[in-house]
């Protein structure tokens, strides 16, 4: 599945200073879909190069780190168990920078 | 401990806090390398204590007596610098069967039995020793413990009691859904009904602990004791400090650290709110005093919770976080009832009473007109208060929410409107008409009336 | 993002069908922390400005006619800041005179690539930018203290002059006011540092809307009530004409770590509404009003206030140019013969996330 992924507000510095990430990733062995709690996982495991800390906390990302699909909350479409399909946009951008 | 605030410069103030010593410490001593900072003779019990509590350096150097007769002082000067105790009353220690509570019933156990001591070895026999009894508040039925289990605490609390005499203390296990006195065996079920009521996960603990509160009152008032002490000490005073301010409770918040607390019919006292947790896990090490906890599960993420962590994270990183936070809040203006009532009785020594005068609190605003929210009984703030529009026909549950602060509302209060009637046929009535309720209906028409000239916005407090 | 628009059809679904409570028609595309609500896009923006403009209302901010300097690091709070008075004002006249007030401190690769932002905001709102230099004020960079005196301590001496350089500036600019890009969150944070600090006086003063109304250049933050979360959304429009620079200054990488700002951002996923409790709190704590600042002079040496023989400025600075940096820091004595202290004791992990690069309170 491929999906753009988009990192702000700080976080590119964790992933080698790229903001904007065009990957290629495949739904767990053994399962359909793909789903947020997925993608947190790959991203840790893929792109955070460094302070995974600032990124990740428990197995969500960190409080402050604001998280779009598609240009809307995830709050709004179930956080972890969001469903990503084909060609889906991820922001991740971290509130916790300077003013 | 805390500077006189008129003239403070806080940030010295702050300075002077961070490289607290206690309050009764000593002036820094020379090097005398390996013995105890106080006595100079015995070895400090230093590297076990750094185990057990962490310890502040100046306690670490303490030998076990110092130690102990260090914290045991911090506990008699605030017995006796604010009036808690006097001869004539009658003592309640509430009892959780946890450490602080455990030192304080320890220590009010001492302070007792000296008194009877000299009593008994004097002539005249003219000062009374005040009598103390002890309250295990049992909520097994909240967290739905097994029956085996509270019935272990339950023999643990009567065993650390029976020990602690004599002079011989009576105890009163009060299982919490008597609150519900109402002769029908009901109780159990109409707690839990009123706890499930409350939607949020930290509104219900809040809640509990209000039951409790009002639990001892009607203990105290129903066997005639006159003080309720409480075993809140620093660190538990700091997270409340930062979970009222977290909860929006920044005006009655002072009402809640102080020494003493006369908003009750019986007075409540803290007298190990200078005592810091960790140095009192170390006494119950050190003197292998007996504790016990009901096992109840930790609720998933309360705000209780997150302050507590926060909290201790703080002291982690500054060994004087909690006394600072502490400090911050004594700072902000206290009440009229935070202060034991002025004994008018002949009886009492001149000694005490003169004591009281000395302690008394710069009181602000005038004396009585103060309206309590009837779930937390904490002051509401007259100002940022609001009562919705004037309507003689309000229904009873309008008025009752309308009298609650902004935090009880969102987070004890039914959320849905219509289970407002329901909420308050399971409050229990024993304590709607609970202590000074005259005072606040009172305030409660005065309020109405006051609405005419200013109706208040509400927008900034429903947001 | 812009591909993403084309997705909103597919994605209708994933929201659980559910309409926008505001206009009940378009998908919602976030739930406000401030009322829970899920609302679109468009209403989001609409009720963002509406509750800026009568929160500027209500409190009273600006008279028509006032010069207005908006405090501006080219950050997200002061660029968002920058381009919503400016639509407000002309939306609503209030006649005001707006200006873009910028420092430079003098860091190389971090507040000159923030100053070309604030240059763009320059352009695109049409709003005159006045930049002050530490080096000019001063005759030091940044850089050049941080070369003197190490790594430690030089937030002190950055947010002194900062906090004095605005004033400067804002008096060259002639302006009435100063308005800054706090938001709720700040605040919010601010509130329990000054708890945790032990510092009653700001304490009561931090959650006022106004301050510094008996000094030189009051200040105001018009985004008291504005969750950081939406200043930081705001700008992610698909329209997106304008900038915002986001970096942490490299003198202070960890400055964001804070304890604080973690626990503000924790307590906020379990009940947003926290945010905003904490500054009622912060509002309603009774403090009397004897515990008051001392009386506020002015420094023998600049004329800035103080209270104090000199100002603390100017105490930083002689002790750089005597080449005694500590001189005004921690427990050393300076001209005014009395211990200050603005830093956290004994150096350790900063409780504060945003004491650098923010404005100071």
């Amino acid at each position: 599945m491929h999906l753009t992924l988009e990192f702000g507000g700080g976080l590119e510095l964790l992933c080698d200073a790229v903001k904007i990430h065009d990957v290629h990733v495949e739904p767990p062995v053994g399962s359909e879909k793909m789903t947020m709690r997925d993608l947190l996982l790959w991203v840790q495991k893929n792109l955070i190069k460094e302070r995974p800390e600032m990124f990740i906390k428990g197995d969500t990302v960190r409080p402050g780190v604001l998280v779009l699909v598609n240009d809307c909350d995830w709050e709004l479409s179930g956080q972890l168990d969001t469903t990503l399909e084909e060609k889906d946009v991820v922001v991740f951008i971290s509130t916790l920078h300077g003013g | 401990m805390s500077c006189d605030a008129s003239s403070c410069q806080s940030s010295n103030c702050h300075r002077n806090g961070d490289a607290t010593r206690p309050r009764h410490a000593l002036p820094p001593v020379d090097d005398l390398a390996a013995l105890c900072l106080k006595c100079k003779s015995a070895r400090p019990f230093s590297s076990s204590s750094s185990a057990v509590g962490g310890g502040r350096e100046d306690d670490a150097r303490f030998c076990a007596d110092c130690f102990r007769s260090n914290l045991f002082g911090k506990f008699r000067h605030s017995v006796i610098s604010n009036a808690m105790i006097s001869p004539a009353d009658n003592v309640l220690v509430a009892f959780s069967g946890g450490p602080a509570s455990r030192v304080a019933l320890q220590f009010v156990h001492e302070m007792q039995y000296k008194v009877q001591r000299d009593f008994d070895a004097s002539r005249d026999r003219s000062l009374r020793v005040f009598g103390v009894g002890v309250a295990f508040i049992d909520e097994s039925s909240a967290y739905s413990v097994p029956m085996e289990e509270a019935n272990k605490v339950r023999e643990d609390i009567r065993w650390i009691v029976s020990s602690l005499s004599p002079p011989e203390k009576e105890l009163h296990i009060f299982p919490l859904e008597e609150i519900y006195s109402n002769g029908l065996n009901n109780g159990k079920e109409k707690l839990m009904e009123l706890l499930d009521m409350a939607g949020d996960a930290t509104g219900k603990e809040d809640l509990l602990v209000h039951l409790r509160v009002l639990s001892l009152q009607k203990i105290a008032t129903d066997n005639g004791y006159t003080r309720v002490v409480l075993g809140s000490c620093t660190s538990k005073i700091a997270c409340h400090v930062i979970t009222a301010t977290v909860k929006g409770q920044g005006y009655s918040l002072p009402a809640d650290i102080q020494y003493a607390d006369a908003r009750w019919d019986v007075p409540v006292v803290l007298p190990l709110r200078d005592c810091l947790e960790q140095e009192i896990d170390t006494l119950c090490h050190l003197e292998s005093l007996k504790t016990t906890d009901l096992p109840h599960k930790e609720s998933l993420s309360t705000i209780n919770t997150l302050v507590s962590s926060f909290v201790a994270l703080l002291q982690k990183e500054n060994p004087s976080r909690e006394s600072t936070i502490v400090r911050t809040a004594g700072k902000l203006t206290p009440f009229h009832f935070n202060r034991i009532p002025e004994l008018k009785d002949d009886n009492v020594p001149l000694a005490t009473r003169r004591r009281q005068k000395r302690s008394s609190l710069k009181l602000n605003g005038s004396l009585s007109s103060e309206s309590f929210c009837p779930i937390c009984y904490g002051p509401v703030n007259p100002t940022a208060h609001s009562l919705s529009v004037e309507n003689t026909d309000q229904p009873r549950c309008n008025i009752f929410v309308d009298s609650c602060c902004l935090s009880c509302r969102f987070q004890i209060l039914p959320q849905d409107p219509s289970q407002m009637e329901h909420f308050m046929e399971l409050w229990p009535q024993t304590f709607v008409t609970g202590p000074k309720q005259q005072a606040r209906s009172l305030h409660l028409s005065s309020l109405r009336e006051q609405i005419q000239d200013c109706l208040l916005s509400d927008s900034d407090n429903e947001s | 993002m812009a591909e993403a628009d084309g997705k909103a059809q597919k994605d209708a679904g994933r929201g659980g069908g559910r309409l926008c409570c505001i206009c009940q028609a378009r998908k919602p595309a976030l739930k406000r922390p401030k009322t829970l609500q899920q609302i679109c896009r468009e209403c989001f923006y609409a009720v963002f400005e509406a509750e800026i403009h009568e929160v500027i209302v209500e409190n009273r901010l600006f008279k028509p006619g006032e010069r207005i300097a908006i405090g501006a690091s080219g950050g997200k709070d002061s660029t968002v800041l920058a381009y919503v008075l400016s639509e407000l004002n002309q939306r609503h006249n209030y006649g005001l005179d707006l200006f873009l007030l910028s420092v430079d401190e003098g860091i190389t690769g971090y507040r000159d690539d923030s100053l070309e932002t604030v240059k763009r905001n320059e352009m695109q709102y049409g709003l005159p930018l006045k930049i002050v230099s530490y080096k000019d004020l001063y005759g030091w960079t940044m850089d050049e203290i941080v070369k003197m005196i190490g790594m430690k301590n030089n937030c002190t001496f950055c947010g002194v002059f900062r906090r004095q350089a605005l004033d400067r500036g804002a008096a060259m600019l002639k302006v009435d006011k100063l308005a800054t890009g706090h938001n709720a969150d700040d605040i919010a944070e601010t509130v329990l540092l000054n708890i945790l600090r032990g510092d009653i006086a700001r304490l009561s003063r931090c959650t006022s809307i106004t301050t510094g109304e008996d000094g030189p250049i009051p200040r105001c933050k018009p985004f008291k009530y504005t969750y950081e979360k939406e200043i930081v959304i705001y700008p992610l429009t698909p329209i997106s004409f304008y900038y915002y620079f986001s970096t942490e200054c490299i003198y202070s990488p960890n400055a964001y770590r804070g304890f604080a700002r973690e626990f503000i951002k924790d307590l906020e996923r379990i009940r947003p509404r926290a945010i905003l409790d904490i500054i009622r709190s912060g509002e309603n704590f009774r403090i009397s009003t004897s515990t008051r600042m001392p009386e506020q002079g002015t420094c023998e040496r600049c004329g800035y206030i103080s209270s104090q023989k000199w100002c603390k400025a100017c105490v930083l600075l002689e002790g750089l140019n005597k080449g005694l940096p500590k001189l005004g820091i921690g427990r050393t004595r300076g001209p005014n013969a009395e211990p200050k202290q603005d830093q956290m004791p004994n150096g350790s992990r900063s409780m504060a996330s945003k004491q650098c690069g923010t404005l100071d309170f």
